[in-house]
């Protein structure tokens, strides 16, 4: 997994559930510039323990995270360099809590 | 306090819907959910490891007698732990907390439907016990079939109530324990809408036979109860309209298509198996008003009997299922029917079939 930079965005997107609600699936950004090192610490630590999450198959309607760090900038936006799938269930949850609330405190 | 912030709001990194209803409303509510994750993240705990993987309950429960089934509902504490303690089993008392009562209620009515209307047995067809788990997560807004019992979440309140509150909801998650074990249609793409679809399907035929109604009274709604008077729309989702079951500032616009002219390619919602079931839905809600009467009689029973049929494959898709529907309506009411030719009409109508 790459470290997490000031160039970096760490990009979260809930998927699944029993419905699709357009409103609900847009991506959180979280640019990492505009974190204290703390806080990206945080988002490294947490990332690191999501990566670790085992992974659950079958059933229907679960939900989804998917979890991409990008970098840089293209003609087309920025290029992802990592990426992680995992499900809700199984998900840390401060991972949870950042897409549903969003701020937190260092 | 530091706040992280999205490119697209000047809020910080607060999902929109959260946003919406802060600023518009100013709930209480929501700004105590709020509070309470900027208390709970303040001291920058550390975060616990990976919860454990939880085992399908392979515990050996009572299974149900044919005609009886056996229903054990726990409650997860609104803790994300299956199945979580057992709360109320077969022939016990009402508990007196609603989603306990609504979940044990509403199996209840799905199994009286499988068996009554299709002689099935609970969801292997063998009297399978009925796993249901309510008060799962907090403020969680889902419920879920995780291949051994259901799961359903108590909802934030603001969006979402109860899932337990929907009988077609409940009898939807029961449904893709029947379609797994029947046929296992994959659940992406055309073949995970046709998953999507069965589960609309059966969940609304449940209600209607709960209810006593023809295809003429049904609604055709899945999930009328769940949304909150906050939210402008009716249900999740319209069988008789795909498409116009809500539209909403916070949720967005319902994207069902119900014509295959506005299918939608998409790898999100695996493959869009919430979105294009809206033309299989459509299709069967067709089908059961050309027919009229009660849905569950000749429309459901081809629909089962399709579902049964082993030349149902897992990657199965659209065109496909339309040739299966037509052809168990022909072997179990002929090639002349009025059934045959509904079908044939329906899946030419939305444009599976030319």
């Amino acid at each position: 997994m790459p470290r997490l930079e000031t160039h970096s965005v760490l990009c979260i997107r809930r998927e699944g559930g029993v419905a699709h609600f357009p409103g609900l699936a847009s991506p959180r950004r979280i640019h990492c510039g505009q974190c204290s090192d703390a806080q990206r610490q945080w988002l490294q630590d947490l990332l690191e323990r999501a990566a670790q999450c085992p992974d659950t198959e079958g059933g229907a309607d679960r939900r989804r995270l998917f979890i991409e760090i990008e970098e840089g900038e293209s003609a087309t936006g920025t290029l992802p360099v990592w990426s992680l799938s995992l499900d809700e269930a199984q998900a840390p949850e401060g991972l949870v809590a950042l897409w549903r609330h969003g701020e937190w405190q260092v | 306090m530091g706040s992280l912030h999205c490119r697209s709001c000047r809020y910080g990194f607060m999902p929109p819907y959260v946003l919406e209803r802060v600023a518009v409303q100013g709930s209480e509510r929501l700004r105590n959910v709020a509070r309470h994750t900027l208390t709970t993240d303040q001291t920058f705990r550390t975060q616990r490891g990976p919860q454990q993987v939880v085992e399908p309950l392979t515990a050996p429960l009572p299974r149900a007698t044919p005609g009886q089934p056996a229903r054990y509902i726990h409650s997860a504490e609104h803790r994300q732990e299956l199945p979580g303690r057992l709360i109320r089993k077969e022939g016990e008392e009402a508990s007196n907390d609603p989603a306990v009562d609504e979940a044990y209620r509403w199996l209840g009515a799905t199994y009286r439907f499988f068996w009554e209307v299709f002689e099935r047995d609970a969801i292997d067809g063998r009297g399978m016990p009925l796993i249901g788990t309510v008060h799962y997560g907090q403020d969680y807004d889902n419920a879920f079939w995780n291949g051994a019992q259901m799961v359903f979440g108590d909802g934030d309140g603001e969006l979402f109530n109860r899932f337990t509150a929907s009988l077609d909801v409940v009898a939807h998650e029961l449904a893709h324990g029947v379609t797994e074990r029947e046929a296992g249609l994959v659940y992406a793409y055309q073949s995970g809408a046709l998953n999507e679809s069965f589960s609309d399907v059966f969940g609304s035929l449940v209600r209607q036979h709960y209810l006593n109604r023809t295809a003429m009274q049904a609604d055709w709604l899945i999930g009328a109860e769940l949304l909150t008077d906050q939210v402008n729309g009716r249900a999740m989702r319209s069988l008789a309209d795909p498409g116009t079951a809500y539209d909403d500032p916070v949720l967005g616009r319902d994207p069902q298509p119900g014509h295959m002219h506005d299918y939608v390619e998409t790898q999100a919602d695996n493959g869009g198996v919430h979105i294009n079931s809206g033309i299989p839905n459509h299709a069967f809600y067709l089908v059961a008003m050309a027919l009229g009467g009660y849905a569950w009689r000749a429309p459901g029973h081809i629909w089962y009997d399709t579902l049964r049929d082993p030349r149902l494959a897992a990657d199965c898709d659209f065109a496909t299922f339309a040739w299966l529907t037509e052809d168990n309506a022909d072997r179990r009411f002929g090639r002349q029917s009025r059934e045959v030719v509904a079908i044939r009409e329906a899946w030419r109508a939305v444009g599976v079939t030319s």
